[in-house]
């Protein structure tokens, strides 16, 4: 562990240190106001209660002041603590699909990593493909892509990130100046956020909608539906990056010869493909195709975790190899979450929220759909994109009592926009990998960011408005 | 008539420095204790302790003599006398460690902190590049590490007595990138885990700023990195091992940045009053001071049988340089009670006798009390809250 001095006044210090208990004596405060509160017109008193645990993690989870997965704890604690539902119920709802599914995806994907298999596919589609500058930015935007709907996005970034910060420095590219490392760099962040969004496995943000969604309404959506669903976002979204990396940067090299020296170089250190990728792969590919054709029957969870016992069968890793790959944080704040939003909708709260704020005005589905991806995407520009979903979702949900929208809509129009962050480091860990680079700085993020941003509401408004109805999902009027 | 130091306790360390003392033969051996066996540490009215040499040839030349009238001891000169008191042998020194070490192998005590060295050496010997008025005994072979345990159980025993609530680490001087400090970390780590004592490191500067912040969270409360001597050409001749190892531009980043980072005050160094010109010792200080840091003006004896043989400068000639000290200190609105007590140097606070300065007021009491038991405890309260809102903890990339 390394240290850091701040050196800031020390007064400025110790304000800063009170500021925390303070906080957290106001928070207490105010939600106990809350709960003593008496009840509101048209609200249950579990409803109240919901709303007052809600507003609480809503806190929280966007100030992040304390980890998201222990403010998800706190929310499983206190929904049976206030009253709300009864325990049995909400530990019940800790055991939901949603939850396992996210946790052997992780577990096969940290599984595909630890083989050396994605970085193998990587090295070679970039040697193969990229044999000039625009061809190797191509090569490294589609891969990024093309991996992130098989692994976790943040995963593929950091898996991608070593390879590309190797091509620019054997390229000679200057740090904050080149503009073709700056692309490269755009690249890999932008194919990373929307190749994840393209199918369950990317940002596991999918099944945790899912999850609230099954729970609260008792539908569900299937892996290849919500593929299906997404995919002209996907392919139109990756066309105008493209479009836009080459119009708003220039390419000012010539020839990437020294970059395929470079994935030679390490292709070469990678030694034969071995028994364990092999396997690692078959296992993949097995796992996607059955989570497409049995998802539905059997459930995506049960695929899953067929999959990693396979993985521990045929011995391709150990237990403390995969440790590291598996978020535990990120599990237990979807455990959390879906239990947050359960109350919220059993409690009859999301649909007075929903009713009391924004179903006033909101007469229209397409209304609806169009300010809901909005402030998904403004949330997840700040705040972790899970926690958009934790505290959008259930509040969507509630909405559909009073507007004639189908829910499986809204969970579309909240779970795809919280993906397309763009324009900050700190929206999702692709991008503050790809700043880290110091080869393109926070402006020339945000500068693309915005107008990326701007397009893929409109082009995901568009799908819902146009295409959506062609394959039978939903129709707004 | 010849000029007498006697009534001032500022000056009269000084001079008590240079000339030395001669001890009442009648008494039989005195009970008082020595840095490391030499010289007799004596308090000074005012409460200034000083180590002043007394076994050396040149201190039979001294006008001063230290003598006893009923329960009282006295230093007088030809002028005059005056009431002195001197220190008793802390007790601990005279004990062993488990392992079988004597204490005192170990500590010295410097008046208002105990030195520690967990290992003697010095690398600049080994490599033929010491300082060439080095008398810290360090060209002897390299003694024992002492186990932590082992250092643990002195400062245990020097906190008990209560000799000192400052402890003072040294590492020795290695090559190592980190100057030391990773040498002395288990030991820091284990006095801070244990005691609630200030602790003061001496090292080297190392080859990266960030380990300077390690040393700042690791628990130090001061730190040392001494230049020695601030003219460039006199550093490379008498210092060749540091100018080599170390470069006196690093020893300046380093000190500037250390002084960034440590509280104001405690950060230190050495410059040795009578290896330089005085214009370039006072030069020196306006430098140190400048940057937020301590000077502390050793006065250069030469070493019996040493080969550098550059004459010591009079008390007339070195007075004015902590005059100079002091008022430099001063005007920077650095902090003076962190290095102040020790016995072996004269540190600003003490220019302040020489300048004939008094405080009153806050500030006078403020003194007083960091230099009582009670004062140095709230020391470490505070140094210990502000490397607690200040030291952060980051996750290596
Ligand atoms: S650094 Fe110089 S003065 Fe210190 S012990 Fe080594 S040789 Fe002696």
């Amino acid at each position: 562990m390394a240290v850091e001095i701040d050196r800031r006044s020390i007064w400025v210090l110790l304000v800063l240190k009170g500021l925390r208990p303070a906080f957290f004596v106001l928070l207490a405060a105010g939600f106990y106001y809350l709960i003593k509160m008496p009840t509101p017109e048209g609200l249950t008193p579990e409803g109240k209660n919901a709303i007052a645990v809600f507003i609480l993690c809503l806190i929280l989870w966007v100030s992040n002041i304390i980890p998201l997965a222990i403010t998800s704890l706190f929310a499983i604690a206190l929904v049976p603590l206030v009253d709300i539902l009864p325990k049995e119920e909400v530990y019940g709802l800790f055991g939901n699909e949603a939850v396992f599914f996210i946790l052997g995806a992780f577990i096969l994907a940290g599984a595909v990593m630890h083989s050396g298999l994605s970085n193998r596919i990587a090295l070679v589609i970039m040697d193969r493909f990229g044999s000039s500058p625009a061809r190797l930015l191509l090569s490294i935007y589609l891969l990024a892509a093309l991996l992130s709907c098989f692994m976790s996005e943040h995963a593929v970034a950091a898996m991608l990130f070593p390879i590309v910060f190797e091509i620019a420095k054997s390229l000679g590219l200057r740090p904050g100046r080149s503009t073709y490392a700056k692309m490269l760099f755009l690249s890999l962040a932008w194919g990373c956020v929307i190749g994840g969004i393209a199918t369950f496995l990317g940002g596991a943000r999918v099944p945790l909608a899912l999850g609230i969604l099954k729970e609260t309404t008792g539908r569900t959506i299937d892996f290849i539906s919500y593929s299906v669903g997404v995919f002209p976002v996907v392919v139109i979204m990756l066309l105008f990056g493209y479009f836009l990396l080459t119009r708003l940067f220039s390419m000012d090299i010539d020839s990437v010869e020294k970059a395929h020296e470079v994935l030679k170089r390490r292709i070469q250190s990678m030694g034969k493909i071995g028994y364990n990728e092999y396997m690692v792969g078959i296992i993949l590919v097995v796992t996607v195709v059955a989570w497409a054709t049995l998802g539905a029957r059997v459930g995506l969870a049960t695929v899953s975790l067929a999959a990693v016992v396979a993985l521990f069968v045929l011995r391709l890793v150990r237990w403390k190899d995969i440790e590291e790959y598996v978020n535990w944080g990120i599990i237990l704040m979807y455990g959390g979450a879906i239990i947050m939003g359960t109350a919220l909708e059993r409690s009859g709260a999301a649909m007075w929220i929903a009713q009391s704020t924004i179903g006033g005005w909101m007469v229209e589905p397409w209304l609806a759909v169009a300010v809901l991806s909005l402030l998904a995407l403004l949330f997840t520009e700040g705040i972790s994109n899970a926690a958009v979903i934790a505290i959008l979702l259930p509040v969507g949900i509630g909405l559909t009592g009073g507007v004639n929208i189908d829910p499986v809509l809204v969970t579309y129009a909240i779970a795809v926009p919280a993906g397309l962050a763009f324009t900050l480091p700190l929206s999702t860990p692709a991008n503050a990998i790809a700043v880290s680079s110091t080869y393109l700085t926070i402006r020339d993020m945000a500068k693309a960011g915005v107008i990326m941003s701007i397009t893929s509401w409109v082009v995901f408004n568009l799908v819902a408005r146009f295409y959506w109805p062609l394959i039978g999902l939903g129709g707004l009027r | 008539m010849k000029k007498s130091y006697l009534n001032n306790p500022g000056t009269l360390k000084i001079d008590l420095m240079l000339r030395g003392i001669r001890l009442p033969r009648e008494d039989g051996p005195l009970a008082f204790y020595g840095r490391a066996g030499e010289g007799v540490d004596i308090v000074l009215p005012g409460g200034s302790p000083v180590n002043v040499p007394c076994g050396e040839e040149f201190t039979r030349d001294s006008p001063y003599v230290l003598k006893k009238a009923g329960e009282r001891w006295l230093i007088s000169d030809t002028t005059g006398e005056v009431e002195v008191r001197p220190v008793k042998m802390p007790e601990f020194l005279s004990r062993t460690t488990g392992e079988g070490t004597p204490y005192s192998e170990i500590a010295t005590v410097h008046g208002s902190y105990v030195l520690i060295l967990p290992k003697k050496e010095c690398v600049f010997f080994e490599k033929k590049v010491e300082c060439s008025y080095c008398a810290g005994g360090y060209d002897e072979r390299p003694g024992r590490t002492h186990t932590v345990d082992e250092v643990v159980e002195v400062v245990s025993a020097v906190l008990e007595e209560g000799v000192s609530e400052i402890i003072y680490l040294s590492t020795g001087f290695t090559e190592d990138d980190d100057g030391g400090i990773g040498f002395l970390t288990p030991y820091i780590e284990a006095i801070k885990k244990r005691f609630n004592c200030l602790v003061a490191v001496e090292a080297l500067p190392p080859k990266n700023n960030h380990w300077i912040d390690r040393t700042y969270a690791l628990g130090a409360d001061a730190l040392l990195y001494n230049l020695e001597i601030f003219d460039e050409e006199l550093f490379e001749a008498l210092c060749p091992g540091r100018a080599r190892f170390v470069g006196r531009k690093r020893y300046i980043e380093a000190l500037r940045y250390a002084a960034d980072i440590f509280p104001n005050g405690t950060v230190a160094s050495h410059l040795i009053v009578g290896l330089e010109p005085p214009g370039s010792t006072c030069m020196g200080i306006d430098f140190l001071t400048d940057m937020g840091v301590v000077p502390i003006l050793p006065i250069y004896r030469p070493r019996p049988g040493g080969a550098l043989r550059i004459e010591p400068l009079n008390a007339e000639v070195i007075i004015p340089i902590y005059r100079h000290l002091y008022r430099a200190v001063k005007k920077k609105g650095i902090n003076m009670n962190w290095m102040r007590d020790i016995s072996v140097v004269t540190t600003p606070i003490e220019g302040r006798l020489i300048a004939g300065e008094k405080t009153g007021g806050i500030s006078g009491l403020i003194e007083k009390f960091y230099g009582t038991r009670l004062g140095l405890k709230t020391a470490w309260g505070l140094s210990t809250l502000r490397r607690k809102l200040r030291v952060k903890e980051i996750e290596e990339d």
